[in-house]
C-alpha cells in the first residue's frame, strides 16, 4: 500500500496511469496544460505527455465536449475537463443531443469521459458549487460516477476511461484535499455500477455518495455510542446504480435514510426512494427518508452555505429521528 | 476532347483557381447532380404517399453545392453533411438502398429505424450525418479534425451549415477551436437565402457570410453555389490547404432554396419573382447546357443516364419498401455499447 | 437560529382536524424537545403533543378551544438547531383508546387464555415489515395488539416484535387456536379475514410437545372466526344496556311451568317470553329488522328470529322462520325444536339461513352483562344476561326483584342511539308488562 494520498492525488494517479497505458487517451480542457489545471489535478502532465495529449483548449465548453465527442466517435479516448461542473451547461446540448444519443442511433461507441469538479463547501458561491448530477441522471445514454474516497476515485477514473460509453465523472472539490486514504500499489479498477458498504450495521441504512459518505460515517460513529447500528452504503456509481446492494441493505435493516448534497426535489434520492418503495415495501419498518440541501441555489456567505449544506450533525439528527420511529 | 478550363467567380483576391477537369469528371458531376435531384423527388413522392413518415427534406437547387464540394474530398476525408446535401452522400458512395432504408425507417437501415432522413453514420464511407440541432455537429466535426491531426491521418473534415444555422453559438465555438488549433477543417456555409421562413435580410448584416472568416483569422471565400465547377474548385483549394496544415477555411456557397423548408412547407412566404429568377439558374439545367455546348453530353447520353438513374431509384425504392419496420422491443436495446 | 413550525398532527388516518384544548407553554417560554407543548382533542382520541424541538416558543397561532385542520401550523419555535429538511410533525404520545372493551365469543372455554401481557392498544399502525414478521412468526393480530411498542406513537417497531418473538419462545403458549372467552382482541382494523392454513409440521418445530399441543380449528370454528371478524369490520357497533325487571315474567313462568310441561312435553323457559317481546318491538321499530346494501336499507316484512345455541361442535344460530306469525306457544315450541335438533346435530342448512334478528342468551353461563357481535347481515343483536335477584328502588322503596341486563348491539350505519335505546326499551316494557293471557 502507498502512503495515504489525497483524493485529488488519486485522480491524478489514475489519469496518469491510463495515459501511460493507452496512447489514444488524451486530455482536453481549460488551463489543464501549462497551469496544471485550476485545482492542479493535471500538474506535470503536459511535461510528461506533451501538448498533443494535454490540450489547453479555448474557453468554449460546447466545443470542448463536442470535440471530445468527435474524437471519441473516431476511436480516440478523450477525457474532457469542465473547469467547474457549473459550466457544463454551456455544453449541455452536446451531451444530450449528440453524445448520449450517438450509440443508440448509430451503434458506434463513444468512449468519452467528462470530469466535473462539483460540490460546495469552499465558499464558491452559486456558480462554482453546483451538484448537477440529477440533470444527467435523466438522460439515457450517459453513465455517472461519484467516488467518495481516494481508492474509489482512482479505481473509477480508470473504469470510466476504459468504458466504451460516455461517463460523467463527478469529483468533489471539497474532498480533493480534505480526504486522504490508502490505495494499493498494484493495478486495480472499481467497476461501474457497484456500490460499496462503507460501514456495516443492522438498525438503519444510509444510502449516499460523495461528500455524503463522510458526513454519514461521522454521524454513524456518534449514533453507535447511542446504541444505534448504522449501515452506510456508498453508491459510487449514480447511473447505473447498484439496486441490489441497496435493496439488500434495506431488507437487512428496514429503515432507510438517503443523503445527498444535491438539492432535495428531483435529486437522485427521489428515484432511489421510489425503487425502495416499490421493491422493498414488505421490508420497510419506517417511511423512506431523505436528507438533502434545500431547493435553492448555493449561497455565498459562510452562514448561508452552512445552513444550505448537510453535515454530520444534520445527518446524525435525521438518523436518530428515524431510529426512534 | 480538349480539357475544359473554368474560372470561379467572386474568388478572394490573390487566389487563382484554374483547374483542369477531364470530361469524365464533368460527366460524373452531372450524373451525380441528376441522381440527387431524381432521388429527392422520389423521396418527396414517398412522403406524399404517406410511406415516409414525420418529415422529408430536399436540397432542390443545392445540387451543385453538395456535389461540387464533396467531390473535393478523398476517400479518407470525413463528411459532415446537412439535410440538403444528399448529393454529398452520393459523391461519397452511399448506396441508394441504404438511403431509402434510412428514409423509410426500415429494420436494416443504417440506424435500424432509430433515426430518419440523413441522420445516420457510415464510418466506412466516413459519412457522419447531421442531427436536427444543425449547429451541434460543428464542434463534433472539429473533434474529428482534432483526432485526424493528433493521429497524423492527413484527413480533412468537411462540415456544412446553413445561413440560419450559422447563428448558433456552437458554430462559433467550433470555429474558434478549429482556427486556434489550426485543425484540418472546412466549413461550407450554404446560403440559400432562407432559414425556414426567415430571409437572410433578417439574419445578419454582413453582405458575405464568408467575411465572418476574418473574425477567426482564416480564409473565407464566397462562390456561386449553382456552378458546380466553381464550388469544386473553391473546395479543392480549401481542402488541400487544410490537409497540408494550413488550418480551416470558410466557403460560402450561394444558392436558392427552391422548395419549402420541408415537404410540409410550400414556402408561400418566398416571392414568386425570386423563385423565377433562380429557376433560370437551375444548376443542373445550366450544367446540361454547358456540357451539351462542349459536346460532352449528347441527347442520347442524357436520356440513357436518366434511364439508368430512374431504374436505380426504382430498384432501391422497391427493395427498401419490402423490408419491415424494426420490431417494437428493439426500442430498449443499444443505449450503451458493450 | 432556526424557526421550527409546529403543525396540528394527524393522530389517526381519517382525522382531518383537531381542537386545541390547552397550551402548556406561552410565547417567550423555553421548551425542551419532547416536553409537552399542548393538549389536543380529536374525534377519536385526546392526546398530549410533545415539542418537536428545543428552543423558545415564539408564536402560538391559535387560541385554546379552536379547531384547526391537520397539518396547519399552530405554533412556532425558535431553535438553535439548523433546520433539517425532513418535516417536523410532532409525535403524539400513545393515544388512549376511546373504544369499549372487546366482545366475548359465546362458547365454552376450551383453553384458559394466557394472562395478557399488556393492555391491548387499538388503532396502532403496523408497518409492512412488522406485519411480515408477524405472519412469519405466527403471531396473531390479537397478540400483536398486546406487544408493547417503543416506536413512534407507541407503535410496534421491528425491534419490539423481534424481541417479543424471541421471548415468546421461552415464556409460554401463544394465543391458542381455539376461541377464548377472555378478551380476544378489540375491533382492530386491517385483520386478515380469511384464516391462513398453516401446516402443523411447520408449527411442531416451534411448539414442540409436551409443552404445546396443536389443534386444528374445525370448519365451524373457522367459519365462526371469519364471520366474527367480518362482522366487526362491516358494522360500526354501538351498544345499549338496559335493565329489565323480569319479575313478572318469572312469576308467570313459575305459575304455568308445570301445566305447560305436562301439555307440551318440554320445560317452559324465559325464551318464548323474550322472543315474543322482541317480535312485538320489531314490529314497532321495523328498521331494526333490516339489512344494508350500500346506501340502501332492505326492510324485511317478516321476522326470522335467530336464537344462538351453544353446542359441543360450536356456536350455531338456528332461525325460527316467520316467527311473527307464531303465538306464544308456537314460539316456545319452535325454540325447543331448534334447541333439540341442534344438540342432536339434526339441523338443516335452511335452519340456519335467513335470520333477520338474533337473540343470544349468555346469561345461562352466568354472564351478567355481555356485548355481543352482530350476526351479519342483520343490523342488531340482543344479548340476555343472567337473571338475578337484586335490590331495586320502586316507588321510593327498596324491593327485591329479578333483574336481567339486556344488551342491544346495533349497527350505527342505520340505527342510532335513540332508535336502539327505544327499541330495547320497548322489549323491556313488553317483558315487564307481559300479558298473562298469552301464556295460557
Amino acid at each position: 500500500m502507498k502512503n495515504p494520498i489525497t483524493y485529488l492525488e488519486a485522480i491524478s494517479e489514475g489519469l496518469r496511469e491510463e495515459m501511460r497505458r493507452d496512447k489514444s487517451v488524451f486530455l482536453l480542457g481549460e488551463d489543464i496544460g501549462t497551469y496544471g489545471g485550476a485545482f492542479k489535478v493535471t500538474k506535470g502532465f503536459v511535461e510528461e505527455f506533451g501538448e498533443d495529449r494535454v490540450i489547453d483548449t479555448v474557453l468554449a465548453e460546447a466545443a470542448i465536449i463536442g470535440a471530445a465527442t468527435g474524437a471519441a466517435i473516431v476511436g480516440m479516448k478523450p477525457v474532457a475537463e469542465m473547469q467547474f461542473a457549473d459550466f457544463v451547461t454551456n455544453g449541455f446540448n452536446q451531451l444530450v443531443n449528440v453524445t448520449a444519443r450517438y450509440h443508440y442511433r448509430n451503434f458506434i461507441p463513444v468512449p468519452l469521459v467528462v470530469r466535473l469538479p462539483f460540490g460546495a463547501g469552499l465558499r464558491g458561491g452559486p456558480f462554482h458549487s453546483v451538484s448537477p448530477e440529477s440533470w444527467f441522471f435523466h438522460i439515457p445514454g450517459l453513465k455517472l460516477v461519484a467516488p467518495s474516497t481516494p481508492f474509489d476515485a482512482k479505481g473509477l477514473i480508470k473504469s470510466a476511461i476504459r468504458d466504451p460509453n460516455p461517463v460523467l465523472y463527478f469529483e468533489h472539490k471539497y474532498l480533493y484535499r480534505h480526504i486522504k486514504g490508502e490505495i494499493p500499489a498494484e493495478e486495480f479498477v472499481v467497476p461501474i455500477g457497484k456500490a460499496d458498504i462503507k460501514r456495516e450495521g443492522t438498525d438503519l441504512s444510509v444510502i449516499t455518495y460523495s461528500a455524503g459518505v463522510h458526513w454519514s460515517l461521522e454521524a454513524s460513529e456518534l449514533l453507535s455510542k447511542e446504541g444505534v447500528s448504522v449501515e452506510v452504503v456508498d453508491l459510487r456509481s449514480l447511473l447505473p446504480f447498484d439496486e441490489e446492494a441497496i435493496l439488500q441493505s434495506v431488507r437487512k435493516t428496514g429503515k432507510v435514510l438517503i443523503v445527498h448534497e444535491d438539492t432535495l426535489t428531483g435529486g437522485i434520492g427521489a428515484e432511489i426512494a421510489a425503487v425502495i418503495g416499490a421493491k422493498a415495501f414488505k421490508y420497510l419498518d419506517a417511511p423512506v427518508e431523505r436528507l438533502a440541501a434545500p431547493d435553492t441555489p448555493v449561497p455565498y456567505a459562510p452562514t448561508l452555505e452552512e445552513y444550505f449544506l448537510p453535515n454530520a450533525q444534520k445527518v446524525a439528527r435525521a438518523i436518530r429521528r428515524l431510529a426512534e420511529y | 476532347m480538349p480539357p475544359v478550363l473554368t474560372k470561379s467567380k467572386t474568388a478572394r483576391s490573390g487566389s487563382s483557381n484554374n483547374h483542369v477537369l477531364k470530361p469524365e469528371q464533368l460527366l460524373r458531376f452531372y450524373t451525380l447532380m441528376r441522381l440527387t435531384r431524381e432521388f429527392e423527388d422520389a423521396v418527396l413522392r414517398l412522403y406524399q404517399q404517406g410511406k415516409i413518415v414525420g418529415g422529408a427534406y430536399s436540397g432542390n437547387g443545392n445540387e451543385a453545392t453538395s456535389v461540387g464540394s464533396a467531390s473535393a474530398l478523398r476517400k479518407e476525408d470525413y463528411l459532415f453533411p446537412l439535410h440538403r446535401d444528399m448529393g454529398a452522400h452520393l459523391v461519397k458512395g452511399q448506396s441508394l438502398l441504404n438511403l431509402m432504408l434510412q428514409h423509410l425507417a426500415r429494420d436494416t437501415g443504417l440506424t435500424k429505424g432509430r433515426d430518419g432522413t440523413g441522420h445516420y453514420t457510415d464510418p466506412k464511407l466516413r459519412i457522419y450525418g447531421n442531427i436536427s440541432p444543425l449547429g451541434a455537429m460543428v464542434p463534433v466535426a472539429v473533434g474529428v479534425a482534432l483526432a485526424s491531426k493528433l493521429r497524423n491521418e492527413h484527413a480533412v473534415v468537411m462540415n456544412y451549415i446553413g445561413d440560419g444555422g450559422a447563428s448558433i453559438g456552437e458554430v462559433h465555438e467550433g470555429l474558434v477551436m478549429a482556427s486556434a488549433m489550426r485543425l484540418p477543417f472546412v466549413l461550407i456555409i450554404e446560403n440559400n437565402h432562407f432559414a425556414y421562413s426567415t430571409p437572410t435580410t433578417k439574419q445578419f448584416l454582413v453582405e458575405k457570410l464568408s467575411d465572418r472568416a476574418i473574425g477567426y483569422g482564416i480564409p473565407g471565400v464566397t462562390v456561386d453555389g449553382t456552378d458546380v465547377v466553381s464550388v469544386f474548385e473553391a473546395c479543392t483549394e480549401a481542402v488541400e490547404r487544410a490537409r497540408s496544415g494550413g488550418g480551416p477555411s470558410i466557403i460560402e456557397s450561394v444558392t436558392m432554396r427552391m422548395h419549402g423548408h420541408a415537404a410540409h412547407d410550400n414556402a408561400w412566404y418566398v416571392s414568386k419573382q425570386l423563385l423565377e429568377e433562380w429557376k433560370k439558374k437551375d444548376p443542373i439545367v445550366r450544367f446540361e447546357k454547358f456540357l451539351e455546348s462542349q459536346g460532352i453530353l449528347s441527347k442520347q447520353k442524357k436520356e440513357s443516364i436518366r434511364k439508368e438513374i430512374d431504374e436505380q431509384i426504382e430498384g432501391a425504392t422497391k427493395a427498401a419498401l419490402a423490408r419491415p419496420y424494426p420490431p417494437g422491443d428493439e426500442t430498449v436495446k443499444d443505449v450503451f455499447a458493450r | 437560529m432556526a424557526k421550527i413550525e409546529v403543525v396540528m398532527p394527524q393522530l389517526g388516518e381519517s382525522l382531518t382536524e383537531g381542537t386545541i384544548i390547552k397550551w402548556h407553554k406561552k410565547p417567550g417560554e423555553k421548551v425542551r424537545k419532547d416536553e409537552t407543548l399542548l393538549e389536543i382533542s380529536t374525534d377519536k382520541v385526546d392526546s398530549e403533543i410533545p415539542s418537536p424541538a428545543s428552543g423558545v416558543v415564539t408564536r402560538l397561532l391559535f387560541d385554546e378551544q379552536k379547531t384547526v385542520a391537520v397539518r396547519t401550523v399552530i405554533a412556532e419555535i425558535d431553535t438553535d438547531e439548523n433546520a433539517a429538511v425532513t418535516t417536523s410533525v410532532p409525535k403524539a404520545a400513545a393515544p388512549v383508546p376511546a373504544q369499549t372493551a372487546p366482545t366475548p365469543v359465546v362458547t365454552e372455554a376450551r383453553r384458559s387464555a394466557p394472562a395478557p401481557q399488556a393492555t391491548p392498544v387499538t388503532g396502532r399502525f403496523y408497518s409492512p415489515l412488522v406485519l411480515n414478521i408477524a405472519r412469519e412468526e405466527g403471531i396473531s393480530m390479537s397478540d400483536l395488539e398486546r406487544i408493547p411498542g417503543t416506536g413512534e406513537g407507541g407503535r410496534v417497531s421491528k425491534k419490539d416484535i423481534l424481541a417479543y418473538a424471541q421471548s415468546r419462545g421461552k415464556s409460554g403458549a401463544p394465543s391458542p387456536a381455539g376461541a377464548a372467552p377472555a378478551p380476544t382482541g378489540p375491533s382492530a382494523p386491517r385483520i386478515e379475514s380469511s384464516l391462513k392454513h398453516v401446516e402443523s409440521g411447520d408449527l411442531a418445530k416451534k411448539y414442540p410437545s409436551p409443552e404445546f399441543e396443536i389443534l386444528q380449528m374445525s370448519n365451524i370454528l373457522q367459519k365462526m372466526s371469519e364471520h366474527m371478524i367480518k362482522s366487526v369490520q362491516t358494522s360500526p357497533h354501538v351498544y345499549a344496556v338496559h335493565e329489565c325487571d323480569m319479575t313478572k315474567v318469572d312469576v308467570l313462568r313459575r305459575k304455568h311451568a308445570a301445566a305447560f310441561e305436562k301439555r307440551e312435553g318440554f320445560k317452559l323457559t324465559y325464551m318464548p317470553f323474550i322472543c315474543d317481546a322482541v317480535i312485538k318491538a320489531l314490529k314497532q321499530y321495523p328498521l331494526v329488522n333490516s339489512s344494508i346494501e350500500g346506501d340502501k336499507i332492505i326492510l324485511k316484512k317478516f321476522v326470522n328470529l335467530g336464537i344462538a345455541v351453544a353446542s359441543d361442535t360450536g356456536l350455531l344460530v338456528p332461525v325460527i322462520k316467520n316467527a311473527d306469525e307464531r303465538n306464544f306457544v308456537g314460539l316456545a315450541r319452535s325454540v325447543n325444536d331448534l334447541a333439540t335438533r341442534t344438540r342432536a346435530k339434526k339441523l338443516t342448512p335452511a335452519d340456519i339461513e335467513g335470520g333477520t334478528f338474533t337473540i343470544t342468551n349468555f346469561g345461562v353461563f352466568g354472564t351478567m352483562v355481555g356485548i355481543p357481535i352482530i350476526n351479519q347481515p342483520q343490523v342488531a343483536i340482543l344479548g340476555i344476561g343472567s337473571a338475578k335477584k337484586r335490590p331495586v328502588v320502586i316507588n321510593d322503596m327498596i324491593a327485591i326483584r329479578t333483574i336481567s341486563y339486556f344488551t342491544l348491539s346495533f349497527d350505527h350505519r342505520t340505527i342510532d342511539g335513540a332508535l336502539g335505546g327505544s327499541f330495547l326499551e320497548a322489549i323491556v316494557r313488553h317483558l315487564e308488562n307481559f300479558d298473562e293471557q298469552q301464556v295460557s
